[in-house]
């Protein structure tokens, strides 16, 4: 199921590029990385959106199947925040010459990028004690999840370089879109839930020891 | 209320009673904020370098370190011979417990910022242009940074390394209150000129109105969230 699952998320991230080169193309031809920009950090996004969810889950019901959720929806949002910051850096030198600039929209994706980070560093340095790690990481979670909005509406509220939105030309380059964000929202759902599992396998071993 | 105020004001005055008696903690934030705001005056002693710009985040920088000091005694006092648990089981609301321990925080850098300020005026040779503006920005800094400070110093009270977590941790939650803090205190110093406000880099905080809207609304919204977590937080 979820290596045919990661599969159809490949194919359609090929699909993708294969529209977005012939039929889609954006001009001038570095713009084309929006296709990957863009799904990335809605990906990112979503990742901090169930790490929300997880973390509220934990702290409601003390389940350590939230908490494993909320450690695998971070991990996988870190690699996504990755991706949004490293395909932004090229696009911004590639448009604008700058490698990085503090524009309201690149500074809170640093943020963003820095509290995945702490994340990680607080479930690594607190690692002797479970319950005591799962609490403080769901509410590092849920206060860190201030951040989201910021990074939403501060480009559409604020004097930025960069756009708020974006529209397309054409109906190709709509359609070169589409299957990039089905593939990589998929590849971030497939990649937490195989994440989530392995730290229940690690559990169960644990036990078993 | 009344019962509110009562355990409030017996969790605030033990708190400050036992940080006027002991002096554990206010003297060294004091020497830790004039040592780095004066390493940082002697980095920026080029001639190229604006002090009114550098100084601002000079003073930041030293409130921040200096507040995660008191921040971290806070919870790791009660954490010898069991305090936490005691307090924790008196017959007041954690969420009390809580604000008096913001209160008394927010009390110390207040203490601390009459000391520091100055120096960091006289230091980095500023101008304060609107001195009720500037303690209203150093207020609701200090209100951002006692909120999540706490908050957290109450969680890894139990953990080992806790200096070191509780630090990066409350970093990274505070950057973006931090962003429209600095660019406050640079335009009360006059480092930002009145015709470069809101282009650029500054756009993200527009004026200092906004810049001050922007401070309220997360203390707002970090004080409500983290009083309804603490009480989640810490409760076994």
């Amino acid at each position: 199921m979820r290596l045919t699952l990661m599969f159809l998320s490949v194919a359609l991230l090929l699909l993708s590029s294969w529209i977005g080169l012939t039929a889609g193309r954006i001009e001038p031809e570095c713009r084309n990385i929006i296709y990957m920009h863009v799904p990335s950090s809605i990906a990112a996004l979503v990742c901090f959106c169930v790490l929300l969810a997880a973390s509220v889950g934990y702290l409601a019901t003390s389940r350590v199947s939230w908490d494993r959720v909320a450690a695998a929806a971070a991990e996988v949002g870190l690699i996504f925040a990755t991706l949004l910051n490293v395909t932004g850096s090229i696009f911004s030198r590639a448009e604008w010459n700058v490698w990085w600039t503090p524009s309201p929209r690149l500074v809170t994706a640093a943020v963003l990028w820095f509290l995945y980070v702490v994340y990680a560093i607080l479930r690594i340095s607190l690692g002797g004690d479970r319950g005591l790690r799962a609490r403080v990481c769901a509410v590092f979670g849920i206060i860190a999840f201030f951040d989201v909005p910021m990074v939403i509406i501060s480009a559409r509220f604020m004097p930025d370089i960069h756009r708020a939105g974006f529209s397309f030309d054409s109906a190709w380059q709509t359609a070169a879109f589409l299957p990039a964000l089905a593939s990589m929202l998929l590849l971030a759902a497939v990649l937490i839930w195989l994440k989530a599992d392995l730290l229940a396998a690690r559990d169960m071993l644990e036990k078993e020891i | 209320m009344k019962h509110f105020l009562s355990g409030f004001n017996a969790v605030f005055l033990k708190d400050l009673i036992a940080e006027l008696r002991a002096k554990q903690v206010l003297p060294s934030m004091l020497v830790l904020g004039l040592l780095i705001m004066w390493i940082l005056r002697l980095a920026s002693s080029t001639s190229s370098i604006d002090l009114a710009v550098t100084g601002p985040a000079a003073l930041w920088i030293s409130i921040l370190f200096s507040g995660l000091l008191a921040q971290e005694r806070s919870f790791s006092v009660e954490k010898e011979n069991g305090c936490l648990e005691a307090l924790l089981l008196a017959p007041v609301d954690a969420g009390t417990v809580y604000l008096a321990k913001v209160a008394v925080n927010l009390v110390m850098l207040c203490v601390f910022e009459i000391v520091i300020v100055p120096a960091a005026i006289l230091m980095f040779r500023l101008e304060v242009s609107d001195w009720p503006v500037l303690v209203a920005v150093l207020m609701l800094g200090n209100l951002a940074i006692s909120g999540v400070g706490t908050l957290f110093s109450a969680l890894v009270c139990g953990a080992g390394a806790r200096g070191a977590v509780l630090s990066v941790v409350v970093l990274a939650v505070l950057m973006p209150v931090m962003v429209p803090a600095v660019f406050a205190l640079m335009v009360v110093f006059g480092a930002v000129p009145a015709a470069l406000v809101g282009t650029g880099a500054l756009a993200f905080v527009g004026s200092l109105g906004s810049a001050l809207g922007y401070m309220v609304a997360f203390d707002a919204v970090f004080i409500a969230a983290c009083w309804l977590l603490f009480g989640i937080a810490v409760r076994d």
